[in-house]
């Protein structure tokens, strides 16, 4: 999942660059509305987490643009105006979640936890789920007939991304440029390697390969789950 | 204090009431003078008529009755006569005496000339008269000559009738014209004062500036206080806005710090630090929105429930997700609250909020006008709250929140704003199953 955040704090955007990353996002940071105008709406992101007291435009009318613009990406508004008058504000600018400063670190992620899965048609569960597999975000790991399988931060975020993507096929373009931010090279043979080592973890038949089409989820179905490794 | 309608009325009937009546006297009384000068002069005319009707018979002086005009002739004519031989104690000298006065005795005035005052006359008749004293054939005499005045005391009866009538029938006429010319006059007056009363129920939020001359101060001066108020409330509400800013975006980096895995091998520290961090949250949260409400200070504040609900239930509705049925309902259906939108919308988006952390699945606002009061009641179909412990929720007006999320002062700023807007806050068993608030707002007069 590739997030943009846009926060002219410096020092805040350091915190939130180094949470979301630990949380397995990648993420691209911008301070300047005109900025994040441009790349918001030409860069394909996830998400977009928006403070609205910018320098060059203001994060509403940035809002109101991307959404006059056609951009669908879900935007939660992260401001330290609390007033219900301007959280109304931000709705009919085209927000789709408000959260106030300050916040928590954890209640940040469960926002967007929930932003992501609402935008992909999933319920929000304690759990990420899909296709008969659990996903645990905090701890970063499968849970399957009570057992915990823990993954690597890279298969965590290439599993997350399939499962909010289920029964749909997935290119390994469309795999770089919403699993890596702006500045990472991308490697599509990393990919593959990581594919692997989900399917040694969780079975073959997890992750479908469709050739020159790309990759298709299709989770731990009763058929295939005699598979897994365990 | 009486209006200047009713003043003008009264100030005017009463003049008029008196000029008129002193008018109408004077001349009664100048019109009566000439008529009895008149009358005087005829009276003088027929005593030297008299004079010239006495003949000296055998008998001594007497009337030669060819002479004489034939109305002293019929009974009570009105026209009457007495000649006395003076001095009065000569018995040879029978006095004359006209036949129309029967046998009334005309009264013998002491001094000659017509007489002020009137005397009584045969058959309640009311006589002016005239006394002449001469000397003929070698004798004293005084000739007194009377006229029924009472036809023209009876005609100024019905003139004093026939004027009251016509003053009072003008008076009236008058006063409504009046009354007419005063209300076109006054009709800007009228016009400010229906607009100050919008301006109270939120209908408008500056007076017109196209009134008189005489007005146009006043109306400026309305306008220029209402602009200050505003800009005033809006520069506050800026700076409480900066302030917050710059307070909240590092105590969000605190957050995050504290959050960090290098610190979790000092769980104690980090737990008191959070703690810390969340009272000066909650402290500053609370204090910021505090100093944010305007009160009743704007008379043209008002908040439209039918344009502000849709928005406020469908930014409630994504904030707590899909499945929740939040619905609300107003009497009447195009309700105005005359309060301050960004203080309501405070007071309803906590309230709300509030409820909607806790409900299952329902949520129900309803908010009612009475002559007197607002009435502001939420359900929920939640847990509710038991009976001994309402007192102490409303007493510190934090635990409610404590337990979803952690997040937010709801009720805590909803009984601020509640007092700022002199209310009542009381909590109840909702007929949804959870808890029921109701606020009641008395409506500012």
């Amino acid at each position: 999942m590739r997030l943009l955040i846009v926060e002219d704090q410096v020092s805040l955007a350091d915190e939130l660059l180094a949470d979301l990353g630990c949380a397995g996002y990648a993420v691209d940071w911008l301070a300047d509305g005109r900025d994040a105008l441009y790349q918001g709406a030409s860069e394909p992101y996830d998400l977009i987490v928006l403070d609205l007291g910018l320098p060059g435009k203001p994060g509403l009318e940035v809002l109101r643009e991307w959404r006059a613009g056609g951009l669908a990406t879900p935007v939660l508004i992260l401001t330290a105006r609390d007033h219900w008058a301007e959280r109304i504000e931000g709705l009919k600018a085209g927000a789709d979640d408000y959260l106030t400063k300050p916040f928590h670190p954890e209640e940040l992620q469960l926002r967007i936890q929930s932003l992501l899965r609402r935008a992909h048609g999933l319920a929000n569960q304690t759990r990420l789920e899909a296709g008969g597999v659990q996903l645990d975000e905090r701890k970063q790991s499968v849970i399957h007939n009570g057992k915990e399988i823990t993954l690597t931060a890279a298969e965590f975020s290439l599993l997350r991304y399939l499962m909010l993507h289920p029964q749909q096929i997935v290119s390994k373009l469309q795999l770089l440029e919403h699993l890596y931010d702006g500045e990472t090279e991308r490697d599509s043979n990393v990919i593959e390697v990581h594919v692997n080592h989900l399917r040694r973890k969780l079975g073959k038949a997890v992750i479908e390969t469709r050739r020159n089409q790309g990759y298709l989820f299709n989770g731990l179905q009763t058929g295939n789950a005699t598979g897994l490794a365990l | 204090m009486k209006s200047i309608q009713q003043r003008l009325s009264i100030g005017l009937a009463s003049v008029l009431i008196l000029v008129g009546l002193l008018l109408a006297q004077t001349s009664l009384w100048l019109f009566d003078a000439g008529l009895r000068r008149n009358l005087g002069s005829e009276l003088q005319l027929d005593a030297d008529n008299l004079l010239a009707a006495l003949v000296r018979t055998g008998d001594g002086i007497t009337l030669d009755q060819t002479r004489l005009s034939p109305v002293y002739e019929r009974p009570f004519s009105g026209r009457y006569f007495r000649i006395e031989f003076l001095p009065l104690d000569d018995l040879a000298n029978a006095d004359l005496r006209s036949r129309s006065a029967w046998d009334h005795v005309l009264p013998l005035p002491d001094q000659a000339g017509l007489q002020a005052d009137l005397a009584d006359g045969p058959q309640t008749q009311k006589l002016l008269v005239y006394r002449a004293n001469y000397r003929r054939f070698g004798q004293d005499l005084a000739i007194i000559v009377a006229r029924d005045y009472t036809p023209v005391l009876q005609s100024f009866q019905q003139l004093r009738w026939i004027g009251l009538g016509t003053g009072v029938i003008a008076l009236v006429i008058i006063l409504l014209l009046q009354r007419l010319i005063v209300r076109r006059a006054l009709q800007p007056l009228d016009v400010v004062r229906r607009q100050v009363k919008q301006l109270q129920q939120g209908q408008r939020t500056e007076l017109d500036n196209q009134v008189p001359e005489e007005l146009a101060p006043l109306v400026q001066q309305i306008n220029r206080l209402l602009q200050h108020t505003e800009d005033t409330l809006k520069r506050s509400r800026n700076a409480l806005g900066n302030v917050g800013h710059a307070l909240k975006t590092p105590l969000a980096v605190l957050f995050s710090i504290n959050a960090r895995t290098e610190l979790q091998a000092h769980p104690d520290i980090v737990d008191s630090m959070r703690t810390q961090l969340n009272n000066i949250r909650q402290r500053l949260t609370r204090e910021l929105s505090r100093a944010r409400l305007a009160g009743d200070v704007l008379p043209g504040a008002h908040f439209h429930c039918a344009e502000e609900l849709p928005l406020l239930f469908a930014t409630l509705q994504q904030i707590h997700g899909r499945d929740l049925q939040l619905h609300w309902q107003t009497v009447p259906d195009d309700l105005r609250l005359p309060w301050d939108r960004e203080d309501l919308l405070e007071l309803l988006g906590n309230l709300l909020d509030n409820a909607c952390k806790w409900a299952t699945a329902r949520v129900a606002l309803s908010i009612e006008k009475t002559t007197r009061n607002i009435t502001i009641t939420v359900d929920d179909d939640g847990p509710g709250i038991a009976g001994e412990q309402r007192a102490e929720v409303l007493s510190r007006g934090t635990r409610l929140d404590e337990q979803v999320s952690g997040h937010g002062l709801g009720l805590g700023i909803v009984r601020d704003i509640v007092d700022h807007l002199a209310g009542e806050l009381t909590l109840a068993d909702s007929p949804l199953g959870g808890l029921r608030v109701v606020i009641s707002l008395p409506a500012p007069t």
